[in-house]
């Protein structure tokens, strides 16, 4: 069996666990610059708010405080998530990430009813030990688990944990009442594609011609529709996107024009995707670079460039990405715009343990491992930014806007979670702070 | 939800980490020699390991207030939480009550279980019908003098 667990409101949720009064209350979390809805609690959702609505239609509704909006929180949302993943390690055999907010745990020598209880003590103590409300999928396939997880959520009479075996009355007529879009990597055009051929619920794709299947579209959806019928054939590595490329990128604080502005950023967004590159232990062969305008702002002129550069050999070296930056900067850049959004993504990413095996590794470069690591070291204990390369300006205009963000209560020392000795005890404490009028 | 643009490193907290030339260690000087100290292996006391119990499970606190002075608990104490602690009679624990979070010592008064503070001021709470939730149990306070 392999489970899939998956944290309900992940963002929503982590700010309530350090914040108690939002609970029950219709909460939203913003994007970066706190730009639009990008995660709702359940009475957000009940209000038919959807995702994706631009902050600044919800501001009357928040100043009236019907609804409470936070900035995203990432260092909160981060910690949060590394605690849920070893809690998973303490308690599973084995476990592997998939998003910020879904685990796979692999189950292989438990029964279907061990599975079960497990799942159930699973979400019991993820609720208890770190405050976040999860559902569990159970089933013998990555894509059913998946779908498990989905009926978890749906169903109120699962309480939380579902359990779809491979065949059985139950999983037919569950896979008959859900559309083929539901389904695993399954997106809206695909799906149009597929009613076409008349398969309209993960039934029908279940039961399709494998062999008709890999014709007419992808062997990715043949073996979707082998692992419907509960053959594992998807591997995480099929599934894991960022082990094949990571992406950094942000909108400005305030659109700018100036070279160094957005170069500055660039950097910043370099150093992070390095940092991810190492984390991993990959190796980037390649660097995108992209820029972007307002493509709202019909008054103004438009630019969407991109450039790519082939590093000399593949690295996970900082230094090595900041010059394919500045290169590819180099190319695109035109003066007379005002760029919105700027990125940068690591392609083609290999093993680096596999080439440092390479006999033609330079050896020049023998040191970097260790300066690249304490660099490393020094950012995960002293807090994102602490050392970078080149200087970053605190008040560029690509900072981020967070004006309603929570404190990060689990990774900056200044910003921790209060509690108070008796009721009211934290409004007094906050008033002896401030100073006498 | 999928995996956004830029998550923060999972930054596992409390875990003792290598110092980063540890390697180094053990030699004394450049005679090659080696140190009489080598066998030994380099041990040195780890408050992460005698406080931190469960790293996972462990959140820090500050304290606001002077009724659990009584406790040793004083303002701007910061204190270290463990969730996956079961409360017993006795703990020092942090509870939800009313959207607000407290820090109180669970304990009996007149035979039922309250939540006490150390101050004449502030009566004990009783537990039964209110909706107090748990949050965490108290494992040490820690009170710096210089700062």
């Amino acid at each position: 069996m392999i489970g899939l667990v998956d944290a309900n409101n992940f963002y929503v949720s982590c700010e309530r666990v350090f914040d108690p009064s939002l609970e029950g209350k219709p909460v939203g979390v913003m994007s970066n610059n706190d730009g639009c809805i990008i995660a709702r609690s359940a009475e957000m959702k009940a209000m038919d708010i959807p995702m994706g609505v631009p902050a600044f239609k919800l501001e009357a509704l928040r100043q009236r405080g019907e609804i409470h909006l936070k900035s995203s929180n990432y260092e909160l949302y981060g910690d949060m998530s590394a605690r849920l993943c070893q809690l998973l390690r303490d308690t599973c055999p084995a476990v592997s990430p998939y998003s910020i907010d879904e685990m796979f745990v692999y189950l292989e020598e438990f029964t279907d009813r061990q599975c079960q209880i497990l799942g159930e003590w699973l979400r019991r103590r993820i609720r208890r030990h770190l405050g976040l409300p999860v559902c569990v999928g159970l089933a013998p396939t990555h894509t059913l688990a998946k779908l498990a997880n989905h009926f978890a959520k749906q169903m109120p009479h699962y309480q939380g944990v579902c359990l779809l075996q491979a065949d059985g009355a139950a999983t037919a007529a569950l896979l008959k009442q859900t559309p083929v879009g539901s389904v695993w990597g399954i997106g809206r055009r695909l799906a149009e594609r597929l009613a076409v051929s008349d398969i309209h619920t993960a039934w029908d794709l279940r039961e399709a011609d494998v062999q008709r299947l890999r014709k007419r579209f992808s062997v990715v959806l043949a073996r979707t529709a082998l692992e419907l019928r509960g053959t594992a054939c998807l591997h995480m590595n099929d599934l894991d996107q960022p082990r094949h490329r990571i992406m950094t990128s942000r909108s400005f604080g305030q659109p700018t024009g100036v070279k160094q502005e957005v170069h500055n950023a660039l950097r910043r967004h370099a150093q992070r995707s390095a940092e991810k590159l190492r984390q991993q232990q990959s190796m980037a062969r390649a660097v995108m670079i992209f820029l972007n305008t307002n493509r709202h702002r019909r008054d103004q002129r438009q630019y969407f460039p991109h450039a790519m550069v082939a590093l000399p050999a593949p690295s996970d070296d900082t230094r090595a990405i900041l010059d394919a930056v500045r290169q590819g900067l180099e190319q695109i850049y035109r003066p007379g715009y005002r760029f919105m959004k700027a990125g940068v993504m690591l392609l083609d990413l290999v093993d680096a343990e596999q080439h440092q095996l390479s006999l033609l590794n330079p050896p020049s470069r023998n040191r970097y491992p260790l300066l690249m690591a304490t660099l490393d070291d020094i950012n995960r204990r002293m807090g994102q930014g602490t050392i970078s390369f080149g200087m970053t300006n605190a008040n560029a205009a690509w900072q981020l806007r967070c004006a309603h963000r929570s404190h990060r209560y689990t990774t900056r020392w200044d910003e921790l979670m209060q509690a108070g000795t008796h009721p009211g005890a934290i409004r007094e404490c906050a008033l002896r702070k401030q100073p006498l009028p | 939800m999928s995996l956004p643009p830029s998550p923060v490193a999972p930054a596992l907290p409390l875990t003792p980490q290598p110092l980063p030339y540890s390697s180094l260690q053990g030699r004394a000087g450049f005679s090659g020699f080696p140190s009489p100290a080598q066998d030994y292996e380099p041990r040195t006391l780890d408050l992460n390991t005698r406080l931190i119990k469960n790293p996972t499970q462990t959140f820090y606190l500050s304290a606001a207030g002077d009724s659990m002075e009584g406790w040793g608990i004083f303002e701007g104490d910061l204190l270290v939480v463990d969730r996956s602690i079961k409360p017993r009679l006795g703990h020092i624990l942090v509870a939800m009550l009313d959207d607000e979070v407290l820090i109180k010592r669970y304990a009996l008064y007149r035979g039922t279980p309250h939540l006490c503070s150390a101050h004449p001021h502030y009566p004990p709470l009783p537990l039964e019908d209110t909706d107090c939730q748990l949050w965490g149990v108290v494992r040490a306070v820690i009170h710096e003098y210089l700062r």
